[in-house]
């Protein structure tokens, strides 16, 4: 359904959201929890063991394994290397993002204070729509389920 | 600046109050709307919302003035420059809605 | 099952100014459209008669939003639980 918010694009931009700014630099080394076997699975699997992998695949990529994190030790020039890295990167994604900005406010007019003194919309477009939404309103609630089928069906078992 | 941006609103007839709000914040306000950081949030989020609108096949957002008619006082909100500008007018087409 | 509403928008429908009526729950869903409002514009006329509602200090004075341009307006109002948007032409 047409709800706004739940749009493809969007959820796109979620995903781009959880993303590492920087990718692991080796992140074959660290697999996360219980999914080293992935990539043992004989090639010739079939379409379910395909779609289960996906899945697994996927809640993999969305736990953070935080007993790993523990273990990973950092030392202070590692530190520094990796916080230069993501203001270098901060820096050249930045630079993409007034645009986005200019998209979400869009320019409705040049002349505003002409646009905002011009005449108000007029009273009975008001009354107009109140009425047609009490109606609306009333109609709805004279619906109601009129069930012509038992929702429920026995199967003969022979 | 501000002077210039705000001049024409003062003239507005019937206007009570106004703001002028930019991505940072609120850049002008006078009358009932002066400091209404509450008002110039709620206007921002609708002016967000309602620019998602579009008539099929359109490009651009089918409307120049936003307007939230209250009882008492109607809202008229544009935008322009990057700016949004939100005029608190008195409503006197009174008549007591009958639904 | 839903004839009354159903009926109501068509008669809506048939007011020479207006192109377009729809109906959404509080959560956008769509419940009847006609014309050049559809499916796709529930959410955001629920979102915004939601917002709308802010700017109310009397919950018994329901704000009307209005979006308008020289071509037509589109005029949004909740009553209860539902969100009506009619899109109407300059006469």
């Amino acid at each position: 359904m047409g709800c706004c918010y739940s749009s493809e694009n969007e959820t796109q931009e979620q995903r781009n959201e959880r993303k590492p700014l920087i990718p692991h630099p080796d992140p074959v080394s660290k697999p996360p929890n219980g999914t080293d076997w992935i990539t043992t699975v004989p090639s010739a699997r079939t379409d379910e063991q395909a779609l289960l992998t996906s899945i697994l695949t996927k809640t993999a990529q969305n736990i953070i394994d935080v007993s790993a994190a523990d273990s990973v030790m950092m030392e202070q020039h590692e530190y520094m290397d990796k916080a230069r890295q993501y203001s270098t990167k901060l820096a050249v994604l930045s630079n993409s993002l007034p645009q986005r900005k200019a998209l979400a406010l869009p320019s409705l007019t040049s002349q505003p204070h002409q646009v905002l003194a011009s005449d108000l919309v007029p009273y009975s477009d008001v009354q107009q729509i109140s009425k047609i939404a009490a109606y609306a309103y009333s109609a709805i609630s004279q619906i109601k389920v009129d069930a012509k089928e038992e929702l429920v069906v026995q199967f003969a078992i022979p | 600046m501000t002077a210039s941006l705000t001049a024409g609103l003062d003239r507005i007839q019937d206007q009570i109050g106004y703001l002028v709000i930019s991505e940072e914040g609120v850049l002008a306000s006078a009358g009932e709307l002066e400091n209404d950081e509450v008002t110039a949030g709620v206007m921002m989020q609708m002016v967000r919302t309602a620019s998602r609108f579009r008539l099929s096949g359109a490009a651009e957002p089918p409307f120049k003035r936003m307007s939230v008619i209250l009882e008492d006082f109607v809202y008229t909100v544009t935008v322009s420059g990057q700016k949004v500008f939100v005029v608190k007018r008195q409503n006197n087409q009174q008549e007591p809605i009958s639904v | 099952m839903e004839s009354t509403l159903e009926q109501h928008l068509d008669d809506t429908m048939k007011n020479p100014a207006v192109v377009g009526v729809l109906c959404t729950d509080h959560q956008g869903h769509n419940l009847g459209c006609r014309g050049s409002l559809s499916d796709e514009h529930g959410g955001v006329v629920s979102v915004l008669a939601k917002q709308a509602a802010a700017l109310s200090k009397d919950p018994t004075d329901s704000p009307t939003v209005c979006l308008e341009s020289e071509s037509g307006n589109i005029l949004v109002r909740s009553h209860g639980t539902i969100t009506i948007a009619v899109h109407k032409i300059a006469s």
